[in-house]
Parts: structure tokens; C-alpha cells; sequence
């Protein structure tokens, strides 16, 4: 639980000012050196250098995104449903909602399992945090908090606390116990502080640091105990809505999605922007990662579903019909990454398989839009939640 | 894409070189071809699908969720 997932790999010593820090890639003069963010943004910073107009910055970076384009275009040699033909085809599914859990007031925002299994958090419109334990569709504890529309919730990797946030612009971790004596609230520790609202967080790999997305453009990660920011992350052009991380074996990056129709994938050591991916036509609703973490599947406004391969770099399948026209607010994979749902503002819930990109089932039963939906730890089933007030949960 | 690079007034010039660092880095990346990737994704698929619950579906008895039994906790 305590080990740190935060370790500063690219140390040393800094090309300009020679003192020891965390380093990143600049380019001077087409040389590349290693530079400290101090230094780097010194750099950036700096009045135009000899032979540089702000027309000949503009006109480089044009170049060099057709340059990128071209070196991606080069590797597209086949379609993924096409190298997936010869897999079988899936069966007929039966999915069924095998148990709702009534309780909220009002809409609910976004819902988060823990790694046991079986407890559930979520929030909701009217402020309210409620944890279940989904087998029983008991709810083990309750708390309100001073803001509404709590956005953003997250349960603790240990399962001892949950965090959650939303139009306080805060994350706010709560320890959970059982002590009926003990006022949840009271125990409150405020650890982010954004400029906009909070739209989704999430406990890294320990109970210790946490990452979260807000409508100020940015993410940032946070250590629970001091409330200290450990690195920010700026790129985004807009409201930042999604942040998923990488499955810990893949290493320490994570990748988020925005109103700016990007979707970005960050070094979560550097602060710095790896790869980013602008093929959606609207706001990006939902990232996640693809379970063995080489890939990453998006949910957007514009209706479409999109898989991307972070090493081939680039979008290799949509997962659209014209039927579909609302947006899809939530995705996730299940547990072998072969099915996709995705929760949709008409209600419905889209079943696609990921290799052939074709649906194999839609399921009913919401009677509002789909807010938030998480296959659970080990896969036997899915939670969705929407502003029915209800949370379901699939299998 | 457009973002920023439409107007000139609102590019600044810390802006507009940030933007071009950022696009240099992106240019030196190794990738990969996407047979090579799709072949990957579907490896991990095919490796993974017979634990996976919502594919292949465990009996009823070990499912906690499918189970027809309801959970009553002795007080």
C-alpha cells in the first residue's frame, strides 16, 4: 500500500543550469538536450531567437503535423476487423439486470467499484456519496457533501476510504468506518484544489497520491496526506472530463479526454504529453484503458466509440451505427478486453465487440441517460448508473 | 487541430514554440505497424477470453451476482 508510484526516472543533471532535477526533452537550434521544466520554460518563454518570426513558428508546426500524419498513414496497412476475421464470432449474450440499487435522490454522476468485488461508491446530483455493498443492495455508508453535483468519485485501492469531488472544484478523501459513533464527514481531508469544477479522479496505484481531471484544462496529482501537488499536467484546450491510468504493469502513464476532442496521453513522472489523438468530432465523455494497457477506447458526444493503439499510434476502430445518435457517456472493457459497453444519453447500453467492431447487444432498462458504467474487479459483471436516480448492476 | 493556429493575435510565442517542442517529440516516436498492433490486441484476447466472466459465463453457483439465492447476514 505504501509503496510510491510516483519515482522521478529521467533524473539528472539539467543541460542548462547543471543542476540535479527531473529532466525533459527540449529542442534548440533542431539539437536535442535535456532540460529541467525550469529551464524549459525559460526556454519557451524567451523572445523569438534569430530567423524565428511567430509566422515561421506557425508554419514549423503545420509541417511537422503533416509530417506526422505521413509517418502514421505509412503503418496503416490493414483494418483491425479485418485481421479479426478469421477470430469466431461471439455467441448470442445474456445479460440481464440482476440487481438495482435505489437510493439517490437525484441524478447519479459516476460510480467506482472496489477491488473487493463487491462494494460499490456513488455519487450523485444532489450531493449525496453513497457506498453499497452490491450483493445485498445495502448501502454501508452515506455522506453528504457541501456541494452539488458531485462528479467525481473513486474508491481507495485498500478499500478504506473513498475520495470524491465535483462543483466544490476540490477532491475531498473520507476514511471509511464502521464506527457508528464516528461522523464520516468529520474525517473530511480536502486534498485537490482545481480553478473549475472536478470531473473525475482516481487513486493511483496506493491509497497515497491521486489523480484528477477539471474543467480548468488541466489534471494534477496530488499526495492524500500533505494536499501537495506532485505534478501538473497541462495540454488540454479545454475542460478535461475523462482520466483512466494505465494497468500497473504498463507503467506510469495515464490518459485523458476533454472538450477540446483530444485525447491525451501523459508521462505521469515528466508532466509531459506523449502521444495525443484528435479524431472525435465532439467532447470526449470517457476514457479507458484496453486491459493489457497497449490501447485505449473513448466515448464522445458525437456518438461514436473509438479504439486507439497507443504503439501504432493512431485510431483503429470506430464503433458507430446510424441508428446511434446520442452520445456515449461512459465505456469500459470487460475483463479479456473482447467487449466493450458503453452507456449512451438514449438510455441505452451498447455491447461492441472490440476485434470485429460490430455491436452484439443493446440493453434496456435505464429510464434516464447513462452517466457512468465500470465492469467490476474480476469481470463476473458491469455497474451502470444514470440519472434515473438507479444504479444497475449486469450480468 | 485548429485550435490557437486559426487567429494570430492569440498565439503567443512561448505558445506557438511549446506547440512545435511538443510536435518535434511526438515526430521521433517509434511506432508500429497496425498488423503488428491488431495482431497484439488480438493475441491478448484469445489469451485472456476463457477467464472472462461475461464471455464465458461461470456457473450460476459461482457467480454471486446470477446466484438465486438471496445474502442474509446472521446479526
Amino acid at each position: 500500500m505504501c509503496d510510491q508510484t510516483f519515482l522521478v526516472n529521467v533524473f539528472g543533471s539539467c543541460d542548462n543550469c547543471f543542476k540535479q532535477r527531473a529532466l525533459r526533452t527540449v529542442f534548440k537550434k533542431s539539437q536535442q538536450l535535456s532540460y529541467c521544466s525550469i529551464c524549459a520554460e525559460i526556454m519557451a518563454a524567451d523572445g523569438l531567437h534569430e530567423n524565428e518570426t511567430l509566422a515561421s513558428l506557425k508554419s514549423e508546426a503545420e509541417s511537422l503535423k503533416g509530417k506526422l500524419e505521413e509517418e502514421r498513414a505509412k503503418l496503416h496497412d490493414v483494418e483491425l476487423h479485418q485481421v479479426a476475421e478469421r477470430v469466431e464470432a461471439l455467441g448470442q449474450f445474456v445479460m440481464k439486470t440482476r440487481r438495482t440499487l435505489k437510493g439517490h435522490g437525484n441524478k447519479v454522476l459516476c460510480m467506482d467499484w472496489c477491488k473487493d468485488k463487491r462494494r460499490i461508491v456513488s455519487s450523485s446530483q444532489d450531493g449525496k456519496v453513497i457506498v453499497w455493498d452490491s450483493f445485498t443492495t445495502n448501502k454501508e455508508h452515506a455522506v453528504t457533501m457541501p456541494c452539488t453535483w458531485v462528479m467525481a468519485c473513486a474508491y481507495a485501492p485498500s478499500g478504506c476510504a473513498i475520495a470524491c469531488g465535483g462543483l466544490d472544484n476540490k477532491c475531498s478523501v473520507y476514511p471509511l468506518t464502521f464506527d457508528k459513533n464516528e461522523n464520516m464527514a468529520a474525517k473530511k481531508k480536502s486534498v485537490a484544489m482545481h480553478t473549475n469544477y472536478l470531473s473525475a479522479c482516481s487513486f493511483t496505484n496506493s491509497d497515497m497520491q491521486i489523480l484528477t481531471a477539471s474543467g480548468d484544462g488541466t489534471c494534477a496529482l496530488w499526495d492524500v496526506e500533505s494536499g501537495q501537488l506532485l505534478q501538473s499536467f497541462h495540454g488540454h484546450g479545454a475542460d478535461v472530463l475523462c482520466l483512466d491510468l494505465a494497468p500497473s504493469e504498463t507503467g506510469n502513464t495515464f490518459v485523458s479526454g476533454g472538450c477540446d476532442k483530444k485525447a491525451m496521453v501523459w508521462d505521469m513522472r515528466s508532466g509531459q504529453c506523449v502521444q495525443a489523438f484528435e479524431t472525435h468530432e465532439s467532447d470526449i465523455n470517457s476514457v479507458r484503458y484496453y486491459p493489457s494497457g497497449d490501447a485505449f477506447a473513448s466515448g464522445s458526444d458525437d456518438a461514436t466509440c473509438r479504439l486507439y493503439d497507443l504503439r501504432a499510434d493512431r485510431e483503429v476502430a470506430i464503433y458507430s451505427k446510424e441508428s446511434i445518435i446520442f452520445g456515449a457517456s461512459s465505456v469500459d472493457f470487460s475483463l479479456s478486453g473482447r467487449l466493450l459497453f458503453a452507456g449512451y444519453n438514449d438510455y441505452t447500453i451498447n455491447v461492441w465487440d472490440v476485434l470485429k467492431g460490430s455491436r452484439v447487444s443493446i440493453l434496456f432498462g435505464h429510464e434516464n441517460r447513462v452517466s457512468t458504467l465500470r465492469v467490476s474487479p474480476d469481470g463476473t459483471a458491469f455497474c451502470s448508473g444514470s440519472w434515473d436516480h438507479t444504479l444497475r448492476v449486469w450480468a | 487541430m485548429k485550435e490557437g493556429m486559426s487567429s494570430n493575435s492569440t498565439m503567443s510565442i512561448s505558445q506557438a514554440r511549446r506547440a512545435v517542442e511538443q510536435l518535434k517529440m511526438e515526430a521521433c516516436m517509434d511506432r508500429v505497424k497496425v498488423s503488428q498492433a491488431a495482431a497484439d490486441l488480438l493475441a491478448y484476447c484469445e489469451a485472456h477470453v476463457r477467464e472472462d466472466p461475461l464471455i464465458i459465463p461461470v456457473p450460476a453457483s459461482e457467480n454471486p451476482f446470477r446466484e438465486k439465492k438471496f445474502f442474509c447476514t446472521i446479526l
